[in-house]
């Protein structure tokens, strides 16, 4: 997904405007000349002016024919859509059910669908799935003493 | 000598060669594995070495990127997809060695001039870490300031084809870096009330994002587009590089050396002193009409240069605290969590952790020669292993990693949000290696500029006074200008172009 220079700019200058406003808050001292606010405020200036420059380059590249947005070819076959997607809404979905379900049966159909969605074989995925799932909370949970969620098992394991 | 032997001690611990080896391995596999490349590695063995003493865990990540450079090297002879990006730039070339039915001096020329080259590094890094700390001990807030801006912009002046690009991304991760407790006042900065905010950014977890979930993103669409491959066979690899040594010999010295330089310049690591020692070399040759045919010439320059280059990249990191590529970057974030602050008072602090380092690093250059012998045989296993379930396992351990990192799921918000940005950075041509750098060195930056700045009262030639200080600073700024006038050069040639 490549964006025009000028958008980039353009997002740019609204994250180091922010910044700089949010520094208004900060609290001075008194008798000390250089508090929190100014490392901020001088990466917001550098930003702002990279912004600029980005600005002008991306009018450039507009006048000589580039889009605001190309995408890859792929974007316009769903299956690699999904296939991009799988992953980060693999993370999305970790995130959100952790808790309730616990680490090893939402890790295992997790990997499972992944494995599945991505063309393995339902014979050679679901033995896979299970033993790294099982290898990885015996490394982190056991070994490592990450206290992965427990969920579901809590009372099991 | 008493440090020394006690880094004997620590290094030849059963329970430590084992981390080492098994480091060894895992970094033979994700080298040779085209898609994951060394700083992946790293970046994925944080989570593994966390819990362990200082020794195995740095020593896991030296043998793991050393393993991991050289591996790369062998799918870029086989199917000319370099393993990791630091053999993109001689894959062609070794490819046709391979198509001229010269595949095995080609991986005997790689293993045994990657380990050589290895060496030289480590013999640099030997050399000249401990002379380097004696001078930085002596060093101010003023040096600092200096050395981690011209650190930065060196990052963005050879990391990138287009520094205002570069900029951008270093900007960026350095206004990362501000969130959290400011290290100066101690006041809360764009915490918003949040608690893990106020913990800073954990820059572990936005590396295993930045690197690992964005290489995993492209490869989730790439992975129906690899198709069978086929591996070819291997023989002798050892035939013959004797041979190469005595004719190239000039090569390799003229790489090694080379490659240690770029490596310890902030912000360039493996691929990019591949790509010059590459360069150098055909400019140098006699015989440059035949580079680009399958000739050996570059491949040894270029081979040994990447390899010095992981050295390299340890000096200035160990020295002063400022990472030399985004592996040691990496690196510097897990010396802070063992409580060992890289600078110059590790050496004489801990100076038996920094021996142990050396023996490593030498430990793992020798053991590369057997070990890269057999990786090179097992090549056609590695390659049978599918992507399909590959992809996946690696999200796990990313997510289970960055979990691991803050113990709750902000590592994981993190390393998603990162992940992503990192892919969105690459598909525009903004390079992330400055912004990983900027935010492990946001702190430390900010720290030096606001002690000097209250030191100086306003003052601003006091920046200048001391006599390293001053010549830091002349030479950053004369990078400065050096950049401005390039970019007013471009800016003026682009629309009599047009």
């Amino acid at each position: 997904m490549r964006v025009n220079d000028a958008v980039l700019g353009v997002i740019l200058l609204l994250l180091a405007g922010t910044m700089i406003w949010l520094t208004t808050y900060f609290p001075s001292f008194p008798g000390q000349d250089y508090g929190p606010a100014l490392f901020p405020r001088l990466l917001g200036g550098g930003l702002i002016l990279c912004a600029l420059l980005l600005i002008r380059r991306g009018h450039a590249a507009r006048r000589a024919g580039e889009g605001w947005v190309t995408l890859a070819p792929w974007w316009s076959q769903p299956g690699l859509v999904v296939s991009f997607l799988a992953m980060p809404l693999a993370v999305l979905a970790y995130l959100f059910f952790a808790d309730a379900l616990g680490f090893i049966p939402l890790a295992f159909a997790l990997l499972l669908a992944l494995f599945l969605w991505f063309g393995e074989r339902p014979l050679r995925a679901l033995p896979v799935a299970a033993v790294a799932t099982l290898l990885i909370n015996w490394f982190f949970s056991d070994m490592m003493r990450v206290p992965l969620p427990r969920g579901l098992l809590t009372g099991i394991l | 000598m008493d440090a020394v032997l006690t880094a004997f001690g620590l290094v030849f611990d059963p329970s430590v060669l084992l981390v080492i080896l098994a480091a060894a391995v895992f970094g033979m596999f994700v080298g040779a594995m085209p898609g994951l490349t060394a700083t992946m590695a790293t970046a994925l063995l944080v989570p593994v070495t966390f819990f362990m003493d200082p020794v195995p865990s740095l020593g896991a990540i030296v043998t793991a990127t050393a393993m991991a450079i050289f591996a790369g090297d062998i799918p870029a002879a086989m199917l000319r997809m370099p393993g990791t990006p630091a053999s993109a730039a001689y894959a062609d070339e070794s490819f046709l060695m391979t198509k001229k039915g010269q595949l095995d001096l080609n991986l005997g020329v790689n293993v045994v001039f990657s380990a050589l080259g290895g060496i030289v590094g480590v013999a640099f890094l030997v050399l000249c870490a401990p002379a380097l700390a004696e001078l930085a001990l002596n060093f101010s807030s003023f040096e600092y300031f200096w050395l981690a801006c011209l650190g930065l912009t060196c990052a963005v002046f050879i990391g990138s084809g287009n520094p205002v690009k570069g900029f951008v991304s270093l900007l960026f991760g350095l206004s990362v870096g501000c969130i959290g407790i400011d290290p100066a006042a101690g006041v809360p900065r764009f915490t918003f009330g949040n608690v893990d905010l106020m913990s800073g950014v954990n820059f572990i977890a936005v590396m295993i994002g930045a690197f690992a979930v964005s290489e995993l993103l492209r490869g989730g669409v790439e992975l129906h587009q690899v198709g069978h491959v086929v591996v070819p066979q291997v023989g002798n690899v050892f035939r013959g590089v004797a041979g190469v040594l005595r004719r190239y010999w000039l090569n390799f010295v003229r790489g090694s050396l080379l490659g240690t330089l770029i490596g310890a310049l902030p912000g360039a690591g493996a691929d990019i002193a591949a790509w010059v020692s590459y360069a150098v070399s055909k400019r140098f040759s006699r015989t440059p009409e035949k580079f680009g045919t399958g000739h050996l010439e570059g491949i040894v320059e270029a081979t040994s240069s990447n390899n010095s280059a992981v050295a390299g990249a340890w000096i200035p990191a160990l020295v002063f605290g400022i990472p030399g590529d985004s592996i040691t970057a990496i690196v510097i974030g897990v010396l802070y969590m063992k409580g060992m602050n890289p600078g110059p008072t590790v050496f004489t602090e801990n100076p038996q952790f920094i021996y142990a380092v050396f023996i490593i690093f030498v430990l793992a250059n020798v053991v590369m020669i057997p070990l890269g012998w057999a990786a090179i045989k097992s090549m056609k296993q590695v390659l049978r292993i599918p992507r399909t379930l590959l992809l996946p396992l690696i999200l796990l351990f990313c997510v289970v990693g960055a979990f691991a990192m803050t113990n709750s799921s902000y590592g994981i918000v993190l390393m998603l949000i990162f992940g992503v940005l990192g892919w969105f950075m690459e598909e525009n041509g903004i390079p992330v290696a400055p912004m990983i750098l900027g935010l492990v060195l946001g702190e430390m930056l900010e720290q030096n500029f606001m002690t000097s700045m209250i030191k100086a009262d306003g003052a601003w030639l006091a920046f200048f006074e001391r006599p390293i200080a001053g010549s830091l600073g002349v030479m950053t700024l004369l990078v400065w200008l050096l950049m401005l006038v390039r970019g007013a050069r471009t800016a003026l040639r682009r629309p009599a172009a047009a």
